[in-house]
């Protein structure tokens, strides 16, 4: 029940050389002249891995309001995940040199353009920052403290933290809620300043959601075929994967939604995006990130047996962990570099970031007992019935 | 349901009903039904109750679909090609109609589907072992075949009273 998660010392040095094969790729791009591609794909993998992070906070808080029992033996799970939030805001600082290559409202012609004269009280570097520390500032007392008051509760027991982490779940998805609508508008939306979509900021924050559980679900089927979690059976699993069967119809929606509004109001000003991503190069990442994000998970998750079964999940999340880079490079990419282009800076960043993810969860997993023991739903997840 | 033909174990809560539901499934004792004023999952599992109704669903949803684009399709492209605001005739918005009729398909034909398998419509007359399972009790039917002797009887009985049923009827 104390058991610990324990890493060898060869994974690590491999994971820590997969670190290093990221800093290579983004130095490789600034040094050949591709810096535009090394500050989007430093954009893009820094967007990644925090709406995962915040997914999986996401999940936990939901988790704790509706008092779910079937889930209280994987909260240390998304916990450790959080712990990447701070590493996250240290990581975030560095865009802040690329600002002028990434954003057209700081670029030169900026102070000419009508439409972006109207818009600086809200896109200026000061605000922005403010936003950015704030917002981080919040989430990470929020995490810290749901972190904090659940590892209290394995020393103390009683009903006591349990309410807390309640309470202090509530706030987080209120924050959440608010301070992720100005996120994603902020360092993604801004990219393209003239345009604009109401949708879009709800579109990121499910896909936070279903990308943050999916990878929670990849952690602990890898767990449990580790030899942890020996009581995960096929109730457990069918209540992870409902996660995100519902969240790939939630996406859908959202997806085409936005899509289909733009597309049968056909103004000039708002296809401007959708007409980018359509033209040769872009077209077959366009075209593949609803099928990936959406139809692949919901029609084979569909078949029950599939939503219980181990392989059949960890391929599930595997597609979904591309799918997710997929929608992020159709933000990114077509605004900042132009030209489709996908090549060692664009993977080995993400490895080396995906590395550096890993590396903070199994660290801060093996510093404490994988099972919270004095959960008061804890024997209720442990003897979830098989199905 | 003929006189004197079923073991009626009546409880009054759920627990019990579903261990004696246990009990009685170790003992390779065919239960033929359970009432019960709401679903009991665990009762379900135990009974290895299997249903084919959502791969009916899933089949009228694609139909419907299908049906539903079809008919879009020869409407619209086919029968009365309107071109409006410079948009193709085989159009995206064809998906919301599709999608909202995929769902009103697939809900009105298992409903039915349902109805005519589980022989019901508006206006029959219940069928229940005990009226008390409208309101608080749980119902385990029991039936008797002609191999089932005394012996067999009145374990099944002492079965049921240990796992707490408040009566044992017979009817």
């Amino acid at each position: 029940m104390d058991k610990k998660l324990y890493v060898s010392k060869s994974f690590k040095l491999i994971l820590v050389a997969f670190i290093i094969l990221g800093i290579v790729a983004i130095l490789v791009g600034f040094f050949t002249g591709h810096t535009d591609r090394s500050w989007a794909s430093l954009l893009l993998n820094n967007f990644y891995f925090l709406s995962v992070a915040l997914g999986a906070l996401f999940w936990m808080a939901i988790q704790s309001i509706t008092q779910s029992g079937w889930s209280a033996a994987f909260v240390r799970v998304p916990q450790a995940m959080v712990t990447y939030l701070i590493l996250a805001f240290a990581l975030w600082l560095i865009l802040f040199f690329g600002l002028h290559d990434l954003f057209p409202w700081l670029g030169e012609d900026a102070a000419r353009d009508s439409v972006l004269v109207h818009k600086v009280p809200y896109l200026n570097v000061t605000f922005l920052s403010v936003r950015f520390v704030v917002f981080f500032i919040l989430w990470i007392l929020l995490a810290s403290r749901i972190r904090r008051l659940s590892l209290k509760e394995d020393e103390f027991g009683g009903l006591t933290y349990f309410k807390k982490i309640e309470f202090n779940s509530k706030v987080f998805i209120f924050v959440l809620g608010i301070s992720f609508i100005f996120f994603p508008l902020d360092w993604l939306m801004s990219l393209e300043p003239h345009w604009y979509s109401t949708l879009f900021s709800v579109k990121y924050f499910i896909s936070a959601f279903y990308h943050g559980s999916a990878i929670i679900l990849a952690i602990v089927i890898i767990l449990n075929k580790l030899g942890y979690f020996p009581f995960l059976n096929k109730g457990h699993l069918h209540d992870f994967s409902k996660y995100i069967f519902m969240l790939s119809i939630m996406w859908g929606y959202m997806w085409f939604v936005q899509y289909l509004l733009i597309w049968y109001g056909n103004i000039p000003e708002e296809t401007a995006y959708f007409f980018l991503r359509r033209q040769e190069g872009f077209k077959i990442l366009f075209v593949s990130e609803i099928f990936i994000n959406w139809l692949f998970p919901f029609l084979f998750l569909m078949w029950n047996r599939m939503a219980k079964n181990t392989t059949a999940l960890l391929i599930t999340v595997g597609v979904l962990i591309i799918g997710q880079w997929v929608e992020l490079y159709n933000a990114v990419f077509p605004a900042v570099v132009h030209h489709p282009a996908i090549g060692f800076i664009e993977v080995g960043s993400f490895v080396g970031f995906a590395a550096l993810f890993t590396f903070v969860v199994i660290q801060s997993l093996s510093k404490h007992p994988l099972i919270p023991k004095n959960h008061p739903y804890l024997e209720e997840s442990l003897n979830e019935e098989d199905e | 349901m003929k006189a004197n033909n079923h073991i009626l174990g009546v409880f009054d809560d759920p627990d019990a009903a579903t261990t004696a539901v246990e009990q009685l499934v170790k003992n390779k004792i065919a239960i033929k039904d359970v009432f019960s004023p709401f679903p009991l999952e665990h009762v379900w599992k135990k009974l290895k109750m299997k249903t084919r109704i959502p791969y009916l669903t899933f089949t009228y949803g694609a139909l419907g679909t299908a049906s539903v684009y079809g008919f879009l399709y020869w409407s619209s492209v086919i029968n009365y090609p309107l071109i409006f605001g410079g948009k193709p005739t085989n159009s995206l918005s064809f998906v919301v109609v599709m999608f909202v009729l995929t769902i009103l398909s697939g809900v009105i034909f298992t409903l039915l589907t349902y109805l005519v398998r589980e022989k019901l419509w508006p206006g029959k007359q219940v069928n229940l072992p005990d009226p008390r399972t409208m309101d608080d009790k749980f119902v385990i039917v029991i039936e008797k075949n002609k191999n089932m002797d005394e012996a067999l009887t009145k374990k099944i009985d002492d079965l049921l009273k240990n796992s707490g049923a408040v009566e044992v009827n017979e009817s």
